[in-house]
């Protein structure tokens, strides 16, 4: 991959509203997670580098939207993706890594990433690829049978799942139960089409957050990712969070 | 009084077992141990640890989460069960039980050795709180540790599944 706004314009990188993830501010805005592995692109994306105030180089890559739904939801205003550094996150449906290895940056050296993938052909791009993010845990195997992988994860603060498939809720509500501590985090990505193409999206969407809340999950907000994706929402919340204090009730 | 309870935990570092205790105050409610849970001082005083075994290698570890992964039980989860829960006599009922992740090796487990096993929403509680404190229960383990097993292991067992040469980096075919 090149490296893309370098020249005449001057880059200036911001933190972003999520504590890890950053705005490139030139001609145009792009988002941008700063590089675990500085001078190599993941999959020839664009690379940004930055002198700080220390006249230290910093190196950030672009993450694009249209290739990633957590992006689109950070676009899309979702008000906490709990995805910070030193996170310990489930990545269901890692695919080939793209988005996974943002995650990897957004977390740093600190946090991990056990990134999950069915598919043998796109988990040989996720093996490769965390062969060189250490924070990333590749995991072939199947989402549906978290007893397989006990083995490889630990408890952890938050789930991302982007599985695209009709038992979706269930497959990440088996996961919680093993994995996710009391008081973690949930982020969802569901494609309507994928659960019920019969009935319009909104229609899915609600139907699937009542599921999430029969699981001790508890949906907190919801955003679409127009227009980035068609028919696709976010959404998010928490899992079996304490019980608020009864104030004098029996 | 309840009948006694351990329970095995597979790591990616080795073979755990606690025993779960004060059963007759929790009794089989899920949701009081639930509580339990996040604080290890809680936590400490409803499971101990009874016995951990390392792996002897990467290569073991592999052949032990392979085994782990399908509910087979291996030579070494066998030796390491006979040799650290209470004998059960030929012909007798075990007066204890074995909770366990899944039940599929379970049921080997108590075709083996004739000791009752039993996966439920009740053991997954203890299994999550296990899962949660694990690295306090082992002194030998500092901070870390676990974390560079998985990832090694991790490694091992994926690039085995999509069946990558160990040696190279293999080149797709389109």
């Amino acid at each position: 991959g090149g490296r893309g706004m370098k020249g005449g314009s001057k880059v200036i990188v911001e933190p972003h509203r999520h504590e890890g993830v950053f705005i490139a501010k030139a001609k145009e805005d792009a988002l941008v997670t700063k590089n675990l592995v500085p001078g190599e692109s993941v999959y020839g994306e664009k690379r940004i580098s930055v002198e700080n105030e220390d006249g230290v180089k910093v190196e950030y890559r672009v993450w694009n939207p249209f290739r990633s739904k957590l992006a689109a939801a950070v676009l899309g205003g979702v008000d906490n993706i709990w995805i910070k550094p030193g996170s310990h996150v489930l990545y269901l449906g890692a695919a080939s890594g793209t988005t996974v290895s943002h995650v990897s940056d957004v977390v740093g050296p600190t946090g991990i990433v056990y990134a999950v993938e069915f598919s043998h052909r796109s988990g040989r791009d996720l093996v490769n690829m965390a062969k060189k993010r250490t924070n990333v845990i590749p995991i072939i195997e199947d989402a549906r049978y978290p007893q397989r992988y006990r083995m490889l994860v630990n408890m952890v603060d938050v789930i991302f799942a982007d599985v695209a498939q009709p038992d979706q809720a269930r497959i990440v509500a088996l996961n919680a139960h093993n994995f996710l501590k009391n008081g973690g985090h949930f982020v969802i990505s569901i494609k309507a089409n994928c659960i019920d193409s019969t009935v319009p999206a909104e229609a899915v969407f609600a139907q699937e957050v009542k599921k999430l809340q029969q699981e001790q999950f508890k949906p907190s907000e919801q955003v679409t990712l127009e227009p980035f994706e068609r028919d696709h929402a976010c959404v998010v919340g928490g899992y079996r969070m304490p019980k608020k204090q009864k104030a004098a009730a029996a | 009084m309840a009948q006694a309870l351990y329970v095995l935990y597979e790591a990616a570092s080795g073979y755990a077992l606690f025993e779960a205790h004060a059963l007759d105050e929790i009794g089989q409610n899920a949701g009081a141990i639930q509580d339990s849970v996040s604080d290890l001082s809680r936590f400490g005083k409803v499971v101990s640890l009874t016995a951990f075994k390392p792996f002897a290698s990467a290569a073991d570890a592999l052949d032990q989460c392979n085994a782990i992964s399908e509910g087979v039980l291996t030579n070494d989860l066998q030796h390491f069960l006979e040799l650290n829960l209470p004998k059960v006599k030929s012909g007798k009922k075990a007066k204890f039980s074995l909770g366990i992740a899944e039940p599929k090796l379970g049921s080997q487990i108590f075709e083996t050795l004739n000791i009752p096993c039993q996966s439920n929403d009740f053991v997954l509680e203890f299994l999550r709180g296990i899962r949660l404190h694990f690295r306090r229960f082992i002194k030998d383990l500092k901070e870390g540790d676990l974390e560079k097993a998985q990832l090694g292991l991790s490694h091992s067992y994926s690039r085995a599944k999509v069946k990558f040469n160990v040696n190279r980096v293999d080149n797709m075919i389109i």
